[in-house]
């Protein structure tokens, strides 16, 4: 501990604490530009100099960590007028076009000037001008290069949180840029943290670009509802209008980052493709009607028993979920009731609940990332949870620890991972029995690519370790396999002594607080065990295909667009007699439906969400619904007849259900939510007994995937999930997001493309037995063998026609096209 | 007595007489206003706004909605877009520019807000009408040059001319007859 | 005083490692192989070495800060980025005797217990990295570098880097970035590099000079080299002469010659027989002195004392013709164009600067201008991240201390008075 006397106020910190840190703690203002809390240390600034006693040269504070004893002063005349002098400096080539600026009124320039600028400028040259026009670097990011004050919080965001290293400094001395590659447009994740953390109106968001100032704006914080990292933002609203979305560099574990989903998928809130009335089939034909016909017909229509079934989307609240739960057991009286969750059966997602211990508390992400050893499986983090992604980045940079990167293709993340592990798809088993196998026995089997002995020798010199479980394993058929072999590896590092925690990569936002909500056939609210088993996801289709579902209730959820096997899907609906689809875009499942009703978004309802942490948030309304649409919740209640008035009367029913609930104050949510609790839930019964997950493991035989049929004929496995860029097929009706990526692509490694002499981005022919179609090829380096994957996010090539019900992981061939 | 006689003598009937007398020769203060005459207010006169265009032709206004937010009853709205053509003098321009006339109290921080001296009172003053359409102020209209040119010195009684037209009544003016009040 | 640094230069093909053989190179470092290598460290303390590169620090000093752990990797930098204008020493060793470079470097190599070498070499020396690498290659062969040197098992070797134009980059953690690949421009200090320097491991980076004196102090013992020059700074030095004098040139004299001597006996005298009007005593960066200051003694306290610097030693001589204004643009110029635009005050302190003083010279001045002159200097001084912001700020202030009359004049009469 060091003792400091800051302007004569003495303070006590801890040894190498930064003199603005102290300053800060201790109630002093001091400005900065480049020095950013999470970025390396730049000090080029200049605004942080302070002066310290005995010393001639002012030091800048930002950089220089505290002495015992040392006297500090921040306040001094020397002090501000070097301040004042920097901010002259800095506006001297800074063009004073506030008016114009998008940033004028919350600018960090503009507001240190005003506090302790220089009030008038002996400047008389004339200004440094690099362009007249702003130069559009890509579809969302807009840069002023004239602006800059090259304090490069863009270029370190974007090479140490991000991972891209698309900006860097052009030129030197007055002519210093910092843009991309010879300013040329941007490839890169187009996160636009570089416009968040600009500190000017250097770098502007296009889908912004001169929508309203900032004073404007109704600015309400809320969560993001696209994957299950669950980051806090802010949205700005002018005239019932969503015109921006930002994070704030003090909330939610995102803090100032986002990706280009959250920040600018706000588009398709305001798409002329919402629906906005509920459509009723009449002759055939969806029409337009009124909302009390539409909620008197499904009451009249919709069946109750066990010829009735719900499914739900995890993308809705948990109070809108606890109240279709209870919509579909207590008036439709019936079990069966499921997630879409990559429609894995019952049995893989119970036990994956169990092993992830969904029942007990919470654990944050920063604790679960103090663990030597971080091993992520099953998920391609950077795509499908990129928040995370930069989180356990920032982490890996620390030389202690070790990251494991276990998943078939070759993303961002493996360029901060210390080992990266290649397997074909379904063998996730294999790699952790593996693991486990060195351990215990020092050999292993099984085609892995890398080197599973290193990764055996971390798991054993470690003391902590945290396992990230990504939802691919959901995905597959022998997902009880790979569940029962991480409860072996778990028991035996228990046994070891050492610290493991598993936490869960989720792709939707509420994929954890749904299955708390009883959205499962085996469980209700607060993961108690129903007394009879209802049916899942699949087993609902296959008994529809036989006739025997007579209503069906789908919330929010694309079972046509998105279930494996898009011609099964299909006519298993078209054999229900009663549909009912509430959601906000007319899908292909609504398309079939007998009443289409138009829900809101997530900007338009109040509730919350449960990230995959356990971390349950404040979604917050924005915006009335658009045009006649309603609020889900309202719908949901009106057609049960439920009393509920708003989201805080059923969560406070919840908090009664939900035992980890118990504790949550609706309205004290803030910006870092609520870790949910386990008050010994975890041991209340509601395991799965008797058919507990390492039980069937056990019993149901090993899916060997290299005696597929198929094999010679078609030689790739194809995978599927979410591009950067989207999410679902939700994110396909945003304009803006759209302009990111407008078609689907295939990708493999680039052994497989040498082999059949194809080269990138050529137009190639994929061909399933099912389907064929032609699409833009993509090479990566490093991606396993024999390995396919598609992004799942678009209507025009719906990756689910590829495949074939009970045939597993699809195999498809890839042929040049001529 | 003295009094006697003034009575008698209708004196003071007379002084009074002669006054009005006086003035009934003397100029007339009377504008005759708006069949014959009007009154042009001085430039620094705080009527009805106008949004200036520079030499070129390019509009000032950037849409910084400043005088929307030194708006003392926040009766402008401005809603800003981009434009590439050059028809203001950035490439930010007002898509949406209007002022509440009823609203509006011509206090003038508009004036004094705006960083192009875009925005400007004017000197119309005829603002009544018979619906409210006419209270808001759109671009358009502001944009339009008003009658009397801004270099045109006020203080004046000018002649004008009452119109009714199908569109409504206004007084049209006669720049070039122009005379000192008083 | 007999040539030591420059003894070789004159004989045919002195860059040959035959021709540096006959005349006993390579002998130092045979001695010193045979030495600890804290016996070598102790020697060029005990010699007095100070750093040539301008700063002047104490080169035993240095050496000694480097830890003594064998387990951690070390490097030493031989810093040839000699880009101060003004300045040429550097590259007539390079150029003339690149084996005494080489040799000063293996034996600083062996006392700090480094065994990779670098050599930044300024971009712009074509030539002399062609010398460079025939006599790294020449060493190699003759078994000076590489493997157990000389059967003393000690391993060596040299790798040069070329610079890519950036004056910066002779800062020495902007000439580690640069190596390390980054853009070169300066770290934050601490961690000093001699704790954390190339790749984040303890370094030691000396000039080009400082390097070639090794293997005379290792051949002919401290009390020699501390016995040339004055007591605190000891040594030969290498006197780049130029700009208005009859015989421009490199010349070796002992520290502590004084400038009159160096400019009137050395270098001939003033051209055409003009006037001293002042002259820049180490490179630009160095605050200008004029004629009354000629009896200085050029060493680093002396100039010190007069508020200026020795730095590389580089001599500019400007006669009576030289319009000052615009020695001062031309400078700013330079420092403008070098500038890494990294730090705010040197960003656009110099570019403002040199901004009125561009105006100044085309006889655009306004009143005041001098006195913005002035106050932009405080505003930049001490405030910069690295020296170059200084260094910028003390050749104008060195103009304006003693040519103030001269910049109120360009106010005066738009234009230059000379």
């Amino acid at each position: 501990m060091a003792t400091v006397k800051i302007n004569g106020k003495e303070i006590t910190v801890e040894d190498g604490t930064l003199i603005l840190d102290a300053a800060r703690q201790a109630g002093f203002e001091i400005p900065t530009f480049c020095y950013q809390a999470r970025l390396s240390r730049l000090g080029s600034c200049r605004m942080c100099i302070i002066e310290i006693g005995g010393q001639k040269k002012l030091q800048p504070s930002c950089v220089t960590p505290v002495m015992h004893g040392m006297e500090v002063f921040t306040e001094n005349e020397t002090v501000k007028s070097a301040r004042a002098s920097m901010l002259e400096f800095l506006l001297a080539n800074h063009p004073l076009d506030c008016p114009t600026c998008d940033k004028g009124g919350e600018c960090e320039l503009q507001d240190f000037v005003f506090k302790s600028g220089p009030r008038r400028s002996p400047f008389s040259e004339s200004k440094r001008r690099f362009h007249d026009k702003d130069k559009i670097l890509s579809p969302v990011i807009i840069k002023n290069h004239n602006r800059c004050i090259h304090c490069e919080r863009c270029v370190r965001i974007c090479d140490e949180v991000v991972g891209r290293t698309a900006l860097g400094s052009i030129g030197r001395g007055a002519k210093i840029m910092e843009t991309s590659f010879m300013d040329s447009t941007l490839d890169c994740d187009h996160c636009g943290n570089c416009i968040e953390v600009c500190p000017v109106g250097s770098w502007m968001s296009l889908p912004y670009r001169y929508k309203a100032r900032t004073w404007d704006l109704k600015e309400i914080d809320t969560v993001c509802p696209y994957c299950a990292t669950g980051c806090q933002f802010t949205i700005g609203a002018r005239n019932n209008e969503i015109v921006r979305v930002k994070s704030k560099i003090t909330t939610g574990i995102n803090k100032e980052t986002l990706c280009a989903r959250g920040r600018f998928g706000y588009n398709f809130i305001q798409s002329e493709k919402r629906l906005k009335k509920p459509l009723l089939k009449k002759n055939g034909k969806l029409v337009e009607s009124s909302w009390d016909e539409a909620i008197s017909f499904i009451k009249q229509r919709f069946g109750a028993g066990k010829k009735t079934a719900g499914i739900a989307s995890a993308r809705h609240t948990n109070e809108e979920l606890f109240v279709f739960q209870k919509l579909i057991r207590d008036v439709f009286k019936t079990n069966n009731i499921d997630l879409d969750s990559r429609f894995a059966n019952k049995w893989v997602t119970s036990s994956a609940i169990e092993v992830l211990n969904l029942a007990a508390g919470g654990i944050s992400i920063f604790d679960a990332l103090k663990a030597e050893v971080i091993f992520v499986i099953g998920s391609a983090i950077s795509n499908e949870n990129p928040i995370t992604d930069y989180l356990i980045r920032q982490t890996a940079v620390d030389r202690r620890k070790t990251l494991i990167l276990a998943h078939p293709r070759r993303f961002k993340l493996n360029s901060s991972a210390n080992i990266s592990l290649r397997y074909k798809p379904g063998t996730e088993g294999e790699v952790i029995k593996g693991i486990t196998d060195f351990i215990e026995k020092g050999v292993f089997h099984g085609n892995v690519v890398g080197d599973i002995s290193q990764v055996g020798e971390k798991f054993k010199n470690a003391k902590n370790i945290t396992m990230f479980l990504g939802a691919d394993i959901l995905r597959l058929d022998n997902g009880t396999n790979v569940v029962a072999e991480i409860v072996a590896l778990k028991g035996l590092l228990k046994k070891a002594g050492k610290n493991i925690i598993i936490q869960p990569l989720f792709d939707r936002c509420n994929q954890r607080g749904a299955r708390a909500m009883g959205i499962h056939p085996l469980f209700l609210p607060g993961l108690k065990k129903v007394k009879e088993n209802g049916m899942d996801c699949g087993e609902i289709l296959d008994a529809a295909k036989k006739g025997e579902i007579d209503s069906l209730y789908i919330l929010g959820e694309d079972i046509v667009s998105m279930y494996p096997d898009a011609k099964f899907a299909k006519d298993a609906l078209s054999n229900i007699k009663f549909k009912v689809v509430q959601d906000t875009f007319l899908t292909e499942t609504a398309k079939t439906a007998d009443v289409v009703i138009p829900g809101a978004s997530y900007a338009e309802k109040d509730g919350t969400f449960t990230n995959q942490e356990g971390r349950v948030q404040r979604l917050r309304k924005v915006i009335s619904p658009v045009g006649n649409s309603k609020d889900d919740l309202d719908i949901l209640c009106s057609i049960g007849g439920f009393a509920y008035k708003s989201a805080k009367e059923v969560f406070d029913d919840i908090k009664k259900e939900v035992l980890g609930y118990k504790d949550i104050n609706f309205d004290a949510l803030d910006g870092n939510g609520a870790l949910v609790k386990g008050h010994g839930a975890e041991n209340q019964g509601s395991r799965v007994k008797g058919q507990g997950a390492s039980e069937i493991a056990s019993a149901s035989p090993r899916n060997d995937t290299s005696s597929n049929p198929y094999l010679d004929e078609y030689p790739f496995l194809l995978i599927t999930g979410n591009h950067l860029f989207h999410s679902g097929r939700l994110s396909q009706n945003d304009d803006v997001l759209i302009k990111l990526l407008a078609e689907p692509f295939v990708e493999i490694s680039e052994e497989d493309a040498k082999e059949l002499g194809l080269t990138d981005k050529e137009n190639v022919k994929v061909k399933s037995s099912e389907y064929e179609a032609v699409l833009k090829l993509r090479v990566v380096k490093g991606s396993q063998k024999g390995v396919a994957f598609m992004p799942e996010n678009f209507d025009s090539v719906s990756v689910n026609q590829f495949y074939k019900k009970g045939q597993g992981i699809a195999r498809v061939k890839i042929e040049k096209q001529v | 007595m003295t009094d006697f006689l003034k009575k008698i003598l209708f004196i003071d009937l007379i002084k009074g007489l002669s006054l009005t007398l006086k003035y009934n020769l003397s100029k007339s203060f009377t504008i005759r206003y708006p069949d014959e005459e009007k009154w042009l207010p001085y430039q620094r006169f705080r009527g009805l706004h106008t949004l200036n265009k520079d030499a070129q032709g390019r509009e000032l206004c950037v849409a910084c909605e400043l005088c929307a937010k030194a708006c003392p009853t926040k009766c402008i709205t401005v809603v800003p877009m981009e434009d590439n053509n050059g028809i203001g003098i950035a490439d930010r321009i007002a898509k949406i520019y209007e002022i509440n006339l009823v609203r509006c109290m011509f206090c003038g921080f508009c004036e004094d807000a705006c960083p192009t001296t875009a925005i400007r009172m004017g000197r119309e003053y005829e603002l009544a009408c018979f619906s409210l359409d006419c209270a808001k102020a759109d671009k358009q209209r502001l944009l339009a040059p008003q009658e009397i040119p801004v270099e045109f010195e006020g203080g004046y009684v000018i002649k004008a001319r009452l119109e009714r037209t199908k569109e409504g009544i206004r007084v049209r003016p006669d720049l070039t007859k122009k005379k000192r009040w008083w | 005083m007999e040539p030591i640094l420059l003894k070789n230069i004159n004989t045919p093909d002195s860059h040959k490692v035959d021709v540096y053989l006959k005349n006993n190179g390579y002998q130092a470092l045979a001695s010193a192989l045979k030495m600890q290598p804290d016996g070598v460290i102790q020697m060029v303390k005990d010699s007095g070495l100070r750093g040539r590169g301008g700063a002047g620090f104490s080169t035993g000093l240095k050496w000694s800060f480097i830890p003594k752990d064998p387990t951690i990797p070390k490097y030493l930098c031989c810093n040839a980025d000699e880009g101060e204008p003004g300045t040429f020493k550097d590259r007539v060793i390079i150029e003339k005797d690149p084996h005494q470079l080489i040799e000063g470097m293996i034996i600083t190599c062996y006392a700090i217990g480094a065994k990779t070498a670098y050599i930044y070499i300024r971009g712009e020396f074509a030539f002399g990295t062609k010398r460079l690498e025939q006599a790294i290659k020449e060493a190699y062969e003759k078994g000076y570098l590489g493997k157990n040197i000389l059967g003393s098992n000690f391993d060596c070797d040299i790798h040069i880097h070329r610079g890519f134009g950036a004056y910066i980059c002779g800062e020495e953690t902007a000439l580690l970035e640069s190596i390390e690949g980054l853009r070169g421009r300066p770290r934050i200090k601490p961690p000093f590099p001699a704790i954390a320097g190339l790749y984040a491991k303890p370094t030691v980076i000396n000039n080009v000079e400082t390097l070639s004196c090794i293997s005379h102090i290792v051949n002919k013992g401290p009390k020699w080299f501390s016995s040339i020059g004055p007591e605190k700074s000891p040594g030969p030095k290498l006197f780049g002469v130029s700009g208005h004098v009859n015989k421009p040139g490199m010349y070796e004299l002992p520290m502590g010659t004084t400038a009159r001597e160096i400019i009137y006996n050395h270098a001939g005298g003033i051209r055409n027989g003009k006037k001293l009007k002042a002259f820049i005593p180490g490179g630009v960066s160095a605050p200008m002195l004029v004629e009354k200051d000629l009896d200085t003694p050029m060493d680093f306290d002396s100039l010190a004392a007069k508020g200026t610097m020795l730095g590389s030693g580089g001599i500019i001589v400007m006669d009576e013709t030289a319009c000052i204004v615009k020695v001062a643009m031309r400078t700013m110029a330079f420092f403008r164009h070098e500038s890494c635009g990294k730090c705010t005050p040197c960003r656009e302190g110099i570019d403002w600067t040199y901004k009125v003083l561009h105006r100044l010279e085309k006889g655009e001045g306004k009143e005041g201008d001098v006195e913005l002159l002035e106050k932009l200097c405080g505003n930049i001084f001490g405030r910069t991240f690295c020296p170059l912001g200084d260094g910028a700020v003390m050749a104008l202030r060195g103009a304006l201390k003693n040519f103030r009359d001269e910049f109120v004049e360009h106010v005066k009469n738009k234009g230059c008075i000379v």
